[in-house]
């Protein structure tokens, strides 16, 4: 029986996830982790990506924006601008939004619109990949 | 004394008005319920961010963004937020005269204005405005938010002013809201208000590096800090109207009283008068007949 933290995943809009698992995958911005009970004090910036929450052996994927992982003792939360389950990602609007990311980064004007263009576009893939569960492809 | 079609008009009039009134008070409680969730909600999020950015600040102090440098100049710029609509009692005028009374400190200004009362207000005092959002007040969306960031940030980048603050209307509860200054740049540590956390006081560690993470939550600081003072004036904006609103229903109650009571007078008064004319006509005219068949 694996060790349990309780995990907690913020929106502005709502908590959208509130309970005891056994693992969280986060897309850190350093690279993919995976956080289980008892890990260090820390908090990770994110980009956005996938998120895989285990839960009494069976795992569940979610789309998490750009945000930060609060690690404590007590319980691990999660902050993010949006997190949505593959079910409630909207995939015309991802669709659409990756469109115009990428006609963006085309056109390339300065510096940090290449930055907000590259994070924007990003985001599409996540979801488009979440949505259809590209992830464990790869 | 009045004419009796002109008060049945007034009454008609008055009473439309307050019709609408009343609407509006009720819509001004449902709003500003609707705000107050959504305040609820966001709080918790940006609350974390804001004592995670504190947190960074405070404890490492080499860590810098070029958002948290200072940098030195005298030229500020002010993001206020009003209103779109009158009719929400001194609500605009005060959270404006606030702006207006702290502008006059500094020489070179830039001034930001979201809802139209604002604009009309620095148009009247012929203050040029430099950008101007109207669609954001009536109800505020983190996209609205992003967008606003996105546009202040782009002129702090040109290096156009060195400290960018926010006017608006801070709600404590619904009967206690008040026009405040918060500086939203550079983000300074003494500026951030933020409960320290109970749960855990220990050292975290920060992945990859606190500067990274610094770099990540300062545009969600940002927004945040946008989102909240936008739900605020919002919540603060329909809290006033619905007293403005139920203020005016009173009046409206009372005139209607008023008005209500000289009609009946003068409806009575005018029974009466024709009344009298009926019976002195029928009197005359019977002792008028009678007079006649005494004459045959």
């Amino acid at each position: 029986m694996p060790n349990k933290f309780y995990l907690e995943i913020i929106t502005p809009e709502k908590t959208f996830f509130r309970g005891d698992v056994e693992s969280i995958q986060i897309p850190a911005v350093g690279g993919d982790c995976m956080i289980m009970a008892g890990h260090q004090p820390m908090v990770f910036a994110t980009q956005p990506g996938r998120i895989a929450i285990t839960a009494d052996g069976t795992s569940r994927e979610a789309f998490m924006s750009e945000g930060f992982i609060e690690v404590r003792p007590d319980a691990t939360i999660a902050f993010s601008q949006a997190v949505e389950w593959p079910e409630d990602i909207d995939e015309r609007r991802a669709e659409e939004a990756k469109e115009r990311a990428e006609e963006m980064v085309r056109r390339n004007r300065s510096a940090a619109e290449y930055r907000l263009n590259r994070i924007a576009l990003q985001r599409a893939f996540a979801r488009l990949r979440v949505k259809h569960h590209e992830y464990g492809d790869k | 004394m009045a004419d009796i079609t002109a008060i049945k008009h007034r009454i008609r009039s008055i009473g439309d008005t307050h019709q609408i009134t009343k609407a509006m008070e009720l819509i001004s409680v449902a709003k500003m319920r609707k705000m107050m969730d959504k305040q609820a909600y966001s709080a918790l999020y940006f609350d974390s961010v804001r004592a995670t950015v504190k947190d960074i600040l405070c404890h490492s102090a080499d860590v810098h963004n070029k958002y948290t440098t200072p940098r030195g100049g005298g030229r500020a710029a002010y993001v206020v937020i009003a209103g779109d609509k009158g009719l929400a009692g001194a609500f605009n005028n005060n959270v404006l005269g606030l702006a207006w009374e702290h502008m006059q400190r500094y020489p070179v200004h830039y001034v930001i204005t979201i809802g139209q009362m604002a604009r009309a207000f620095f148009e009247t005092k012929r203050q040029p405005v430099d950008l101007e959002f109207t669609h954001a007040v009536a109800s505020p969306t983190l996209h609205d938010a992003r967008g606003i960031v996105r546009d202040i940030l782009d002129l702090y980048d040109k290096n156009l002013m060195d400290e960018v603050y926010v006017v608006f209307t801070h709600m404590h509860s619904s009967s206690d809201y008040a026009p405040e200054i918060v500086k939203l740049l550079p983000i300074e540590e003494k500026d951030i208000k933020a409960e320290v956390r109970a749960t855990y006081s220990g050292d975290l560690c920060y992945d990859p590096s606190p500067h990274e993470v610094l770099d990540v939550l300062v545009p969600q600081y940002l927004i945040g800090m946008i989102y909240t003072t936008l739900i605020h004036s919002a919540a603060s904006e329909h809290a006033a109207r619905m007293v403005a609103m139920s203020s005016a229903n009173k009046n409206a109650e009372k005139m209607l009283d008023t008005l209500g009571l000289e009609y009946n007078r003068l409806r009575q008064g005018a029974i009466t008068s024709e009344l009298l004319d009926l019976t002195s006509g029928k009197f005359f005219r019977e002792s008028a007949a009678q007079g006649g068949q005494r004459k045959e």
